[in-house]
């Protein structure tokens, strides 16, 4: 299986208090550093648990999500990746990751957004490639354990599986501990495979 | 595990969808191989419903400075101006509106897949996509076909979605079903030869009665109402027949064409009415190119008479009236027995909802369930827990609504509480369908190349304060309608709204600063009975505020039983804009600097985003069509030779120049036969006959190239490599040579004398 447009998401940590309209802001500040690479802003923030605000590039998009009523921010592989499904599944978590951090630095927030690291969704956006069945899973199960070790070190943790068929692949990641998004960062540039 | 989806789909897709499909995947190939002019590949993709999208040139303004965007191909394009990789928007045409539960699966999941996770309803029941990359849309189209949607003629110069009142079958007040006839008429003009040649866009409209709003028919190019009449001690089924309406910048409404068109005349009268309009409808100037500028030129009274003339020439065609015996079939069925609500426990927020969501069909114990949806938009899980409850409820009897949200119907009465319930669990059950807080826009500067003003920043904005004060509002302005347009192209529907908007811009200062030109007492009811009247240009921050004052205004003062529409007339222009004058003020940039950025944009506003729009569509003629489609079946041809097939080879190089000597001859005569026999016959008489297929050097060589290989395909059998690869080569010479002499015929520089050219059309 040749993994590719896989999306990660991080969860707000509870009690987040900025509202989605903020988001706006931010990442218009962050279209016009980019030098082109982010082309647009949607704005869904009149959805009810729906995308949020997302920033859209021809790479990845990035967006401010509230899919299944819960905040978080969410990464979505658009271009193909190199490497193994390993290196690929790592690729798009230290993305997002970065992502994240950036959020939590953002000074127009002031510190209003904080991520919680023990927990993360991984979805492949592709039906074809990856359909949400038990050979997909049993394919890309070690490769997203082998992924939650390299970022909770020693810290127990669980795989919980998308059942809905009709959705896609995804594969929720649950750590025991407490883990900020600093920590996961460095987890997973010091524990390579 | 499939490699692709025309190989997972396989047999699900039904063979017409699949070839139209391969051939769209090849024409995408031919483009990047710069095989396909690319003003010819954009409206080829516009009629696959393939839309452009704004900042789709590769540049965008930040706000700061304009940046270059970052975009995978360099130099590739797919229309004028539009770079490759930059996303797009998808248009899926709807007919009628009608939906069932496995196609808003599929919605759902190509929405999360190609798109960005929502489904967009638009004021013409389509749903669109946006952000959408066009080396998915083959893809995107084959998992549609595989639930019976196709997305062709959705957008460009064709017959786009037929649309009809959602509460067809249901209404109480309607004169009889006009579905089945909206989807006969919708099969029928899809792709027919006679509708491929318009100077623009044509849309058709069908309503069951005259009095309500549902149809829209007045604002169409084409819009039927039924109607009966009493013949023989029977009743006799019609149309009241309605052409030349349409919004737009120069708004026009629709004609009476014909009191009463009988049944078994709508398709052929269609079929004359696009043949008048293909032959006579302006071509070169966009802006003047919809039928009802023709109509308007010709006057009612010559426009019906061209049509008679050309009706009566028509050969009959049995889809005029293979369909007409569904038309007094059931219809749709319901899932459940119809029973009422008496007594049943009512959750909190039902009654509000009961209130303006529900519809008492006309059949007992069964209302229809209005699903509100904020600016037409839809999340893909929605839109799957939707497709559940519309098999839990209902027997998937699901239509869009041009108020853009989305109608159950047959729901039996004792299930509203659950299914309140069930809606509620999803983020479904606001209240407040068709009231003043239910605000319908286009996209707008979110995405639309044409936008000016964000429309449905406004919209959202007004959306939510009227939403807050909802209870509070008086009755009579509870009813009414607001629909915002980022333009004056008004795909928002502003001119039939009671308040209604649409984007300019102003100069103040040195700075260019968002507005709406304010239109007041457009009539949505009476299928869009009446169109409103410009009354000023505001400033986009002070919109809310003139909402406010109108309301107001018309509560304070109105008299008993007063309209909306009849309030505005009886106070007059002077006097509505008097009321608004001090809203238009801008204060100077350093006072308010909010003023000089849109709703929802925090860029300070420019209007260097806004692009060439495609809703006209470029002007290519049939004959540049037929003569693409002969370059890639010359192109399918070279496939089958590299792949050893020399026999189909040779036959697919033939049919390719049939087809390239079929263009040129149908320039000529449309009429033309169009079996083989009968194009080669034509093509001799005209083109070669007259020497105007003749090259200066190489005189009738290529003409006889097309000669020799159809002589060769009276003696079918084995063929030798050389002789099929010259048979290719051949054909490849012939096609260009059709293509220099389309391009002397269309520049004036040839032209195919009188007596073979006047026998033709009159042959």
């Amino acid at each position: 299986m040749d993994l590719q447009r896989v999306n990660v998401k991080f969860f707000a940590a509870e009690g987040c208090a900025v509202p989605l309209d903020a988001f706006v802001g931010v990442f218009n500040s962050w279209i016009q550093g980019s030098d082109g690479e982010y082309y647009d802003l949607a704005d869904y923030g009149h959805v009810p648990a729906g995308p949020g605000v997302v920033l859209v590039a021809d790479e990845a998009n990035v967006s401010m999500d509230n899919n299944g009523d819960r905040l978080g921010l969410l990464y979505s592989r658009k271009r193909p990746l190199d490497g193994t499904n390993r290196e690929k599944l790592a690729a798009s978590v230290a993305t997002a990751l970065g992502y994240c951090r950036r959020l939590e630095e953002e000074p127009a927030l002031e510190g209003g957004v904080r991520f919680r690291g023990d927990e993360a969704l991984i979805i492949v956006n592709d039906r074809l490639g990856a359909p949400n069945n038990d050979e997909t899973f049993s394919i890309l199960k070690p490769e997203i354990e082998a992924l939650a070790k390299r970022l909770y070190g020693g810290a127990p943790f669980v795989l919980e599986r998308e059942l809905d068929q009709r959705k896609r692949f995804a594969v929720r990641v649950k750590a025991a501990a407490h883990f900020s998004i600093k920590a996961l960062m460095e987890s997973l540039r010091k524990n390579v495979n | 595990m499939s490699t692709d989806w025309k190989t997972k789909l396989g047999d699900r897709i039904a063979d017409d969808l699949g070839r139209e499909i391969d051939i769209f995947e090849t024409q995408i190939e031919l483009r990047k191989q710069g095989k396909i002019d690319e003003r010819v590949f954009a409206e080829t993709r516009l009629r696959r419903g393939i839309y452009g999208q704004r900042y789709d040139n590769g540049q965008r303004h930040d706000g700061q400075k304009i940046q270059r965007l970052k975009i995978a191909s360099t130099g590739l394009t797919k229309g004028p101006d539009t770079v490759w990789d930059a996303p797009g928007m998808m248009r899926i045409k709807v007919p009628f509106g009608g939906l069932n539960a496995e196609q808003m699966e599929t919605l759902a999941d190509l929405s999360e897949e190609y798109s960005d996770g929502i489904s967009h309803v638009t004021t013409r029941q389509d749903i669109q996509y946006h952000f959408v990359h066009i080396e998915n849309t083959p893809a995107l189209m084959r998992r549609l076909a595989a639930v019976g949607i196709t997305t062709r003629e959705a957008c460009g110069n064709v017959v786009r979605n037929v649309t009809a009142c959602p509460l067809a079958g249901i209404c109480r007040d309607e004169t009889f079903d006009v579905t089945p006839y909206a989807k006969a008429a919708s099969k029928f003009l899809l792709g027919h030869p006679d509708t491929q040649d318009f100077g623009r866009k044509f849309k058709v409209a069908f309503s069951g009665c005259a009095q309500h709003p549902c149809g829209l028919t007045s604002m169409h190019d084409m819009g039927v109402i039924a109607q009966t009449r009493s013949e023989n001690g029977g009743e006799r089924r019609g149309f009241e027949l309605y052409v030349g309406g349409g919004l737009g910048a120069v708004p026009y409404k629709a004609q009476l064409f014909d009191e009463f068109l009988p049944e078994e005349e709508l398709l052929p009268t269609a079929q004359a009415i696009a043949r008048v309009f293909a032959r006579l409808g302006e071509k070169r100037n966009r802006a003047r190119a919809r039928i009802k500028f023709l109509i308007a030129n010709l006057g009612i009274e010559k426009f019906r008479q061209l049509v008679d003339e050309e009706r009566r020439k028509l050969s009959t065609d049995p889809r005029w009236t293979a369909y007409l015996p569904d038309t007094r079939g059931p219809g749709e069925t319901p899932l459940k027995a119809g029973t009422s609500l008496n007594g049943a426990e009512r959750p909190e927020g039902f009654d509000a909802w009961h209130a303006t969501n529900v519809y008492q069909q006309r059949q007992a114990g069964y209302v229809a369930a209005t699903i509100t949806l904020p600016l037409g938009d839809i999340t893909a899980d929605q839109l799957r827990a939707l497709a559940d409850i519309a098999r839990r409820f209902v027997n998937e009897t699901v239509r869009t609504t041009v108020d853009q949200n989305i109608l159950l119907r047959w729901v039996s009465e004792t299930d509203l509480p659950e299914l309140y319930r069930a809606l509620k669990n999803i983020g479904l059950a606001d209240p407040n369908a068709g009231t003043i807080v239910d605000v319908t826009s286009c996209p707008g500067t979110d995405t639309c190349k044409l936008g000016i003003a964000s429309s449905r920043g406004l919209a959202k904005e007004l959306r939510q304060r009227l939403s807050e004060k909802s209870f509070e509002l008086d009755e009579a302005v509870k009813d009414l309608r607001i629909k915002v347009s980022g333009c004056f192209n008004s795909c928002g529907q502003h001119h039939i709204a009671d308040i209604g908007f649409y984007g300019i811009s102003r100069n103040i200062g040195g700075y260019t600063v968002p507005h709406f030109q304010v239109m007041l007492g457009g009539k949505f009811r009476d299928n869009a009975g009446a169109y409103g009247l410009a009354i000023g240009a505001v400033p986009s921050k002070r919109i809310p505020d003139v909402v406010n004052r109108v309301t107001d205004r018309y509560v304070a003062e109105r008299q008993k039983g007063e309209s909306f529409q009849d309030f505005i007339g009886r106070i007059g222009k002077k006097e509505t804009k008097a009321m608004l004058e001090d809203l238009m003020k801008v204060p100077p940039h350093e006072e308010a600097p909010s003023y000089y950025s849109d709703w929802g944009d925090p860029r300070e506003f420019t209007l260097t985003g806004m692009g060439v729009g495609e809703c006209a569509g470029e002007v290519v003629s049939a004959a540049q069509f037929t003569l693409a489609a002969s370059e890639r079946e010359i192109f399918e041809a070279q496939i089958r030779f590299d792949s050893g097939d020399l026999k189909q080879a040779a036959a697919m190089a033939y049919g390719a120049m049939l087809r390239a000597a079929e263009a040129l001859v149908r320039t000529q005569n449309y009429d033309a036969p169009s079996d083989d026999e009968g194009v080669v016959q034509e093509f001799r008489r005209l083109f070669c006959d007259t020497q105007v297929f003749y090259d200066k050097y190489a005189g009738s060589t290529f003409a006889d190239y097309f000669f020799k290989a159809r002589d060769a395909m009276q003696h079918p059998g084995a063929i030798e490599k050389g002789v099929a690869l010259q048979r290719l080569q051949e054909a490849q010479l012939f096609i260009d040579a059709a293509h220099s002499c389309y391009n002397k015929l269309a520049a004036g520089a040839t032209v195919v004398p009188a007596p073979a050219a006047s026998e033709a059309r009159s042959a």
